[in-house]
């Protein structure tokens, strides 16, 4: 352990080339009311793993618009059978029809985030390449179910503590389950630490008149990147966050300066900024054979995951 | 000339072999040394070869069943080569995406003129498309909406019954040319307000009718409002609202929390010039009303007097005043009075005017 390897990513995106994206993508959507999002979507990924580059070769997203409108199409029908039996009991204006509407609505909406989060990481991962290299998600969707149901009703029970505990379970579970070809992942954190740093957080952000907040921001992000395992045959590797508080503030009151001032037409470049800033402060440290990467994943094809969380808009972890 | 320098994956491993391309009539070659340093080639079939989309000058091809065979080329003469040497074999399709491999000037060009476009979209095409649909919507459909909205907000306040019977007599005496019903509400408020809400109710804040002194300003004021109930104002502004939301959230969608608000914000920024385009509208409808009923436009001039007064016109208000400045209104009223022929005096609206003081003055 004499030697200090370290590894890092680097986006080299640039705003006006998104801005260029995002204008074609956003006409399109426009002129075909919608339906062309998928196709937007996969035209921003493509590009946004493009650019991502690690030791010398970029990153490669294979899904296809084709892929994720058959995902998007489901999706919309999920979302409109939901709504359909919440309006339907509203229309009945009978107490108990409402009442049921509404349950079955709610309920819905909360099964479909661990369904959509499973089918997201799943389809996400397995489009994800590098070196040729497949990503994979094994997660198994019943037990992510069970752990995020039960997990709800606990948060729901103790007044939303242990949501702090549910978020570590499901970064674990899911890193548990993630392959990137013979690399595996864990996640180390637990939920007392995580649960503590944010009533932290919280009390001296409301002290402090908010100023406490990047701190805050930045002790997040450390917790999540610094937690995350990486396991290639007997060899550990641990990733680490170098993100400070002042860096924090720099990017968000720019980019709130960039965003604002251009009415929100230049937020492309925002978002260049801020993957710039997280690529660069993450640091994976260890000695990687980056030559020595085995292929382990298979091919996969469903694509309602990747839509259903985009449509609920859920930050996968 | 067929030969080119790329990096080659085997879908393996993820090594990456520094490789010779060579174009061969029916196949690609590839040619690199192994970590042992044994030269290995690999055959391509030419059908078998599938073109990564991408936006760069990284051209990236694959090949064969999963795991696929990967080569990376950054040679920029690369698709005009494959062109000319497989002519009947397309590798780059032309596609809509292919102006972002245009430079970066013109992206934005190309950019500004796609925001001009939906700038002109959204600022004429929106009121536009609102006030079309607003046209066709039933009338039946439109009075039950607002008489929903209208026992929704009663909760809030308490009615003068006799000042409200008083009110709708006095506007029975006036012809406003709808084909609304046109029902009053007087309501106990100190403020000086009145609004309209689609379908012909009309509230009426007794702070304003207190504070008037002639039966002309009550006239105008019922006339304005009753221009917002048969232009539909309500419901062009109801409309122009969800298309500008559906319009702002699909051209910023996954953008974070900052944008959304500030959308929210733009958009409403946006309805309040428009309402202050409908709110001239109904200053002119009203008073072309008032007119044919040959009833004095002084009316409505001594209303922004009292308005003026009450609101006072701050300057630095101007962009998010929902009325045009009153300042603006009480001008072209003058105007408006000075040109105006044929008034009457109506002795009816008069009694019902000594009804309504003689009621609020108590």
């Amino acid at each position: 352990m004499e030697q200090h390897e370290t590894r890092q990513l680097t986006f080299h995106g640039e705003g006006a080339k998104l801005f260029g994206i995002y204008i074609v993508n956003i006409l399109l959507t426009l002129v075909t009311f919608g339906l062309y999002y998928p196709w937007a979507r996969a035209a921003l990924l493509k590009y946004m793993y493009e650019e991502s580059e690690f030791e010398g070769s970029r990153f490669t997203f294979h899904g296809t618009g084709k892929e994720m409108f058959k995902g998007f199409i489901k999706a919309i029908g999920i979302f409109l059978v939901l709504y359909g039996i919440l309006f339907g009991g509203m229309a009945t204006q009978n107490a108990t029809f409402m009442m049921l509407g509404l349950a079955i609505f709610y309920i819905g909406l909360l099964l479909l985030i661990p369904i959509a989060i499973h089918g997201a990481l799943r389809y996400r991962a397995s489009r994800s390449s590098w070196r040729g290299i497949h990503f994979g998600y094994r997660g198994d969707r019943k037990e992510l179910l069970n752990t995020f149901i039960i997990g709800a009703i606990i948060t729901l029970v103790t007044f939303g503590i242990y949501g702090a505990w549910l978020v570590i379970e499901l970064r674990k579970y899911i890193f548990k389950n993630l392959r990137f070809g013979n690399i595996t992942f864990s996640y180390e954190g637990e939920g007392g630490a995580f649960f503590w740093l944010n009533i932290k957080g919280y009390f001296l952000t409301l002290l402090t008149l908010g100023i406490y907040s990047f701190w805050w921001v930045k002790d997040l992000f450390a917790y999540y990147v610094n937690n995350i395992r990486m396991y290639q045959g007997e060899t550990r590797l641990a990733f680490r966050s170098t993100a400070t508080a002042g860096g924090y503030f720099k990017l968000l009151i720019v980019n709130v300066l960039i965003v604002v001032l251009s009415l929100g037409l230049a937020t492309p470049w925002a978002i260049v900024r801020t993957m710039q800033f997280v690529f660069s402060n993450i640091h994976i440290d260890g000695p990687l054979d980056v030559d020595a990467i085995v292929q382990t994943e298979a091919d996969y094809t469903d694509a309602t995951g990747e839509d259903l969380a985009d449509m609920i808009d859920i930050g996968i972890v | 000339m067929y030969n080119f320098s790329v990096r080659y994956h085997d879908g393996r491993l993820s090594i990456a072999h520094d490789a010779t391309l060579t174009l061969m009539p029916d196949h690609w070659l590839i040619h690199y040394r192994d970590p042992s340093g044994e030269l290995t080639s690999v055959r391509w079939a030419l059908p078998g070869i599938v073109t990564d989309e991408n936006f760069s000058n990284l051209f990236i091809f694959r090949y064969g069943e999963f795991p696929q065979q990967t080569i990376e080329c950054k040679d920029g003469i690369m698709p005009e080569t494959l062109k000319k040497r497989y002519p009947e074999k397309v590798f780059f399709r032309k596609r809509i995406t292919d102006i972002f491999k245009l430079n970066n000037t013109t992206i934005v060009g190309v950019a500004l003129a796609v925001l001009m476009l939906m700038g002109l979209g959204y600022w004429f095409g929106l009121p536009w498309l609102a006030g079309a649909v607003a046209s066709r919507f039933p009338v039946s459909t439109e009075v039950k909406m607002g008489d929903t909205m209208y026992e929704n907000m009663m909760h809030a306040y308490e009615i003068d019954q006799r000042l409200t019977a008083a009110t709708n007599d006095f506007a029975k005496a006036i012809d406003f040319k709808t084909h609304y019903p046109i029902r009053i509400t007087v309501v106990k408020d100190k403020e000086v307000n009145a609004f309209a809400l689609p379908g012909g109710r009309i509230v009426v804040f007794d702070g304003i009718i207190r504070k008037m002194k002639t039966k002309e300003e009550l006239a105008a004021l019922l006339a304005h409002e009753v221009s917002h109930v048969h232009y539909r104002h309500s419901l062009r502004n109801i409309f122009r609202s969800l298309g500008g939301y559906l319009f702002l959230s699909l051209l910023l969608n996954d953008i974070n929390g900052i944008v959304t608000v500030l959308a929210d914000n733009s958009n409403m920024l946006a309805n309040l010039t428009y309402s202050r385009e409908l709110e001239t509208e109904a200053d002119t409808k009203g008073m072309a009303a008032l007119a044919g009923n040959g009833i004095s436009l002084k009316g409505f001039v001594d209303l922004f007097t009292l308005l003026r007064g009450e609101h006072g016109d701050v300057g630095s208000l101007k962009l998010l005043s929902t009325h045009p400045l009153t300042e603006d209104r009480l001008r072209a009223a003058e105007v408006m009075v000075e040109r105006q022929k044929g008034v009457r005096d109506d002795r009816e609206l008069e009694g019902e005017w000594e009804v309504i003081q003689d009621m609020s003055n108590k």
